[in-house]
């Protein structure tokens, strides 16, 4: 009845023009709703209406909501003051403030499962919930704050934190096929190679395809004219296969552009044959990527390839900072960043491997050098430490050997350093003495800490399980690696303790004003992101990855391959994986920005530097993290653990 | 006390009895609610005037503005704001300070409407205002002039409740700390940039919530303890 009576004054103030400056007079309230969501999504119109859809009532501290004298349901928007949110065994759940809403009343099913009470004096703006839903009605996007699931609200959030800031945005999600501008330029292996230096001339290309019966048999390059060629004084009235590259990567062309960044800066190859259905449709080069996006990941992984000195290596590096910077502003994820930088690391890795066996000389005994942590996982950033270790050969001989050893662990260790990896704080490095063993020592290890999982044990543990080989014999790790998951697989016990040093680290409720709200009575200035987020994330894809016996690293493919082996549901594993995406993404961009201001990146993001709608964001993906959490403790506790 | 209050609606009916036909006549016809009812259950009508000067023989009505509520919840649907055609000029400082200036003044309606259209809205209601002998006065005034009858209604004053309660704790206190904006600042209320009429009478209708709910204990909050005396 009132509805309508509103409705009727509003269709006046229409009518007349004099009469619609009222609604002006209201603009207290409807810059304070423009100000926040879901609200900044109505449109102009809708926004001036609002007001006079809105009662005003003041609650004092220790006031349930709704107050016992409502006089009817509500939406309760926090104009100023603050509420207190608990589940019904009186536990914290959130704490909200000026310009965030209460809607429970208005959700069918929401009511009674948990209790609201204004925890100061607070001054609420009251909209009917049938008004609300007539709202929701008439404009989607407002609806869409009420209605998304979560995976929802992820997937845009993290749209949302890429489409800011970027003129480039698709680019590396971009189908190769897309970038091929012209048709291949192709030769017969028998071709001479001065012809198929012309034929490139004349085609204005850098690489020519070499086709043997409608196969594409290799490629030539540039780099090979030169290196194969003339640098060999190789005759070239000989045949292009002489100097072709035949062992070949290819690419289909639904491959996106920063897959075949990582390819390139993985392999250090410029070029890549595009095949369609097994027919050759084109060349992409780094060059026609780099066109695209300023970041020039392979061409710094071929730098460091070409440093002679650890001087020169430190110098190329100083780039690297930029790199995140130009990587984040062309509309990168945190996805992204971790790959380009972790391959980076890797190629200076092998590097300083490399520059040490020039002065110490061959190795004495077969060795692996292990990438542990965020590395393994191909999840660093320009910020990460340095975490690696030594696994060498059962013939190893501490006397004769270590000496070896330990000059190549010291020697890689200060390089990292000096190119800006610090060392690792808890000592897992090749330095460590601990941490440099032949293979029945680490298989030693991991027996204990399978078999007597303590405190320390597991935090070791969480550590080494994301174990990656950089350098070395392959075999040695390989073996290594399928004895450990195959002892961790179906180990109950392990696992559930696993499973519960994965719920130390427990994410943060949310955000109260300047604040992070930690839990009861516990406030932190700056959110802590790596602690707080992305290790509890990291932790619970490795329980998964390693209760399913699956060799994976990396916390994307964890939680793809989880899901696909039924270790958890396919909804979680998204829901997780968006939410481990959207937290790293703004981990990358708060490092992005502060090496812009000429600081020193770090994990600590203030509430101020977060927009209204991020800080919604992170809450989502804090609740996906702590529901899971929440699960994996009750399977623990229920002795039902896998 | 009691017997005060009483008066008020026994002189409502002797002033219906003297009023002319017209809106001042009917206003006076509804009952003023009980000094006796709760709060929670009396229709309240914040009202600020925005005048050419502070008394009502030497001033005008530039601007008014009112909002209802009932059970302390504030009916923003219900908020009205009106700009009065002057007679006189306003003067430059009032101007600056309503930013209403003559033309847009101009563009209002005759005091007659305007205050036509307030007595039906405020008819069994009472009156919130902050300062409320400006607004009484010059309403009473405007009465006189149009229908020449004269105007009564129930009124709490948000200055005259903080005035109390500072005089009957013994505290000494600078005129200043009344003010409309200084007091929402004590009980935590928001600060509101715009100042106008309605803004005005918006502060001051949250203002008397937070004032009740300060003293409520959570007996009855009979109306009587609230009321300006006149």
């Amino acid at each position: 009845m009132l509805g309508v009576l509103w409705g009727f004054i509003y269709v006046c103030d229409c009518e007349s023009p004099r009469e619609s400056t009222l609604n002006v007079e209201l603009i207290e309230i409807r810059d304070f709703l423009a100000g926040h969501p879901p609200f900044d999504h109505l449109p102009e119109e809708a926004l001036e209406r609002l007001p006079r859809d809105l009662s005003v009532r003041y609650l004092r501290r220790g006031t349930p909501l709704p107050p016992p004298d409502a006089d009817g349901d509500y939406l309760y928007i926090i104009r100023k003051g603050a509420v207190e949110l608990r589940d019904q065994s009186d536990e914290l759940i959130d704490k909200i403030g000026e310009g965030e809403i209460y809607s429970s009343v208005c959700r069918e099913g929401e009511t009674g499962q948990f209790t609201a009470l204004t925890v100061e004096d607070s001054l609420f703006y009251l909209l009917p919930c049938e008004r609300l839903e007539t709202i929701r009605e008439e404009h989607p996007q407002f609806a869409e704050h009420f209605n998304q699931s979560v995976r929802g609200r992820l997937r845009r959030a993290l749209e949302s934190l890429q489409a800011v800031r970027s003129s480039h945005t698709g680019l590396l999600s971009v189908p190769i096929g897309s970038l091929i501008v012209r048709e291949p330029v192709m030769a017969r292996p028998e071709t001479r190679i001065g012809e198929a230096a012309r034929l490139m001339t004349e085609a204005r290309v850098s690489s020519l395809l070499i086709m043997d019966e409608g196969q594409l048999v290799g490629i030539v390059t540039d780099r090979d004219l030169r290196s194969r060629c003339l640098a060999e004084d190789r005759d070239p009235g000989q045949p292009v296969s002489g100097i072709m590259t035949r062992r070949l990567h290819k690419v289909e062309p639904e491959t996106r552009g920063f897959e075949a960044l990582i390819t390139m800066t993985r392999l250090s190859v410029h070029h890549l044959p595009v095949i369609d259905h097994g027919r050759v449709i084109g060349v992409v080069s780094s060059n026609d990527l780099v066109r695209y996006q300023s970041a020039n990941a392979v061409y710094l992984v071929g730098d460091v390839r070409r440093c002679t000195s650890v001087e020169t290596l430190t110098r190329t590096c100083a780039d690297l900072p930029e790199l995140q910077v130009q990587m984040i502003a062309s509309g990168a994820t945190g996805y992204h960043v971790g790959q380009t930088i972790s391959s980076i690391t890797e190629a200076i890795t092998r590097r300083l491997i490399e520059l040490c066996q020039e002065q110490l000389g061959p190795p004495p005994v077969p060795f692996a050098w292990l990438a542990v942590g965020s590395l393994a996982r191909r999840e660093q950033t320009v910020h990460s430490d340095q975490d690696h270790a030594l696994l060498l050969a059962d013939d190893f001989d501490p006397a004769r050997h270590d000496g070896y050893f330990e000059s190549l662990a010291r020697f890689v260790a200060d390089g990292l350093d000096a190119c800006g990896f610090t060392y690792c704080p808890g000592e897992v490095m090749a330095t460590n003495p601990e941490w440099r063993q032949p293979y029945r020592i680490w298989r030693r290890y991991f027996d204990r800490w399978i078999t007597q999982p303590e405190k320390k044990a597991l935090m070791l543990a969480s550590n080494f399980f994301d174990m990656r080989i950089i350098y070395g014999e392959p075999a040695l790790h390989e073996q290594l690696h399928a004895e450990v998951l195959q002892q961790t697989h179906n180990n109950r016990i392990f696992l559930a303790h696993l499973a519960a040093n994965a719920l130390k680290n427990r994410p943060p409720l949310g955000f109260f004003r300047h604040f992070v709200l930690i839990g009861e009575g516990d406030h932190a200035q700056r959110l802590d992101l790596k602690r707080r987020a992305i290790i509890p994330a990291v932790d619970l894809a490795r329980v998964y990855a390693l209760s399913a016996g699956l060799p994976e690293v990396n916390t994307r493919e964890r939680l793809k391959i989880a899901a696909e082996v039924s270790a958890l549901s396919r909804e979680s594993a998204e829901n997780l994986e968006d939410a481990f995406e959207f937290i790293v993404t703004l981990r990358a961009r708060h490092q992005a920005e502060q090496i812009k201001r000429g600081e020193e990146p770090d994990n600590y993001v203030a509430p101020s530097e977060l927009s209204s709608l991020e800080r919604g964001y992170l809450k989502d993906a804090f609740s996906v993290i702590s529901g899971l959490q929440n699960a994996l403790g009750q399977q623990h506790q229920a002795g039902r653990f896998f | 006390m009691f017997g005060n209050l009483l008066s008020l609606e026994f002189r409502r009916e002797r002033l219906l009895k003297k009023a002319p036909p017209g809106p001042l006549r009917d206003f006076l016809s509804v009952p003023f609610p009980s000094p006796n009812s709760d709060c929670r259950e009396v229709p309240f009508l914040a009202l600020d005037l925005e005048t050419t000067g502070l008394e009502a023989n030497h001033g005008e009505i530039v601007s008014i503005g009112y909002v209802e509520m009932i059970g302390f919840r504030i009916d923003l649907g219900s908020a009205t704001h009106r700009l009065v055609i002057t007679e006189g000029a306003i003067p430059e400082q009032s101007a600056v300070i309503h930013q209403i200036t003559d033309d847009a003044a101009a563009g209002g309606r005759s005091l007659e409407k305007v205050v036509s259209e307030l007595l039906k809205v405020l008819a069994g209601k009472v009156l919130i205002a902050h300062h409320a002998p400006v607004e009484f006065s010059f309403l009473g005034a405007a009465c006189e002039t149009i229908w020449g009858g004269r105007f009564l209604v129930p009124m709490v004053d948000t200055e005259w409740i903080e005035r109390r309660t500072l005089e009957r704790r013994q505290q000494t206190y600078a005129a200043r700390e009344l003010r409309l904006s200084r007091l929402r600042d004590r009980y935590g209320l928001p600060r509101y940039r715009a100042h106008d009429a309605l803004v005005d009478a918006l502060a001051a209708a949250e203002l008397f919530a937070a004032q009740v709910a300060e003293r409520d204990t959570g007996g009855r909050l009979p109306l009587k303890e609230f009321l300006t005396r006149l």
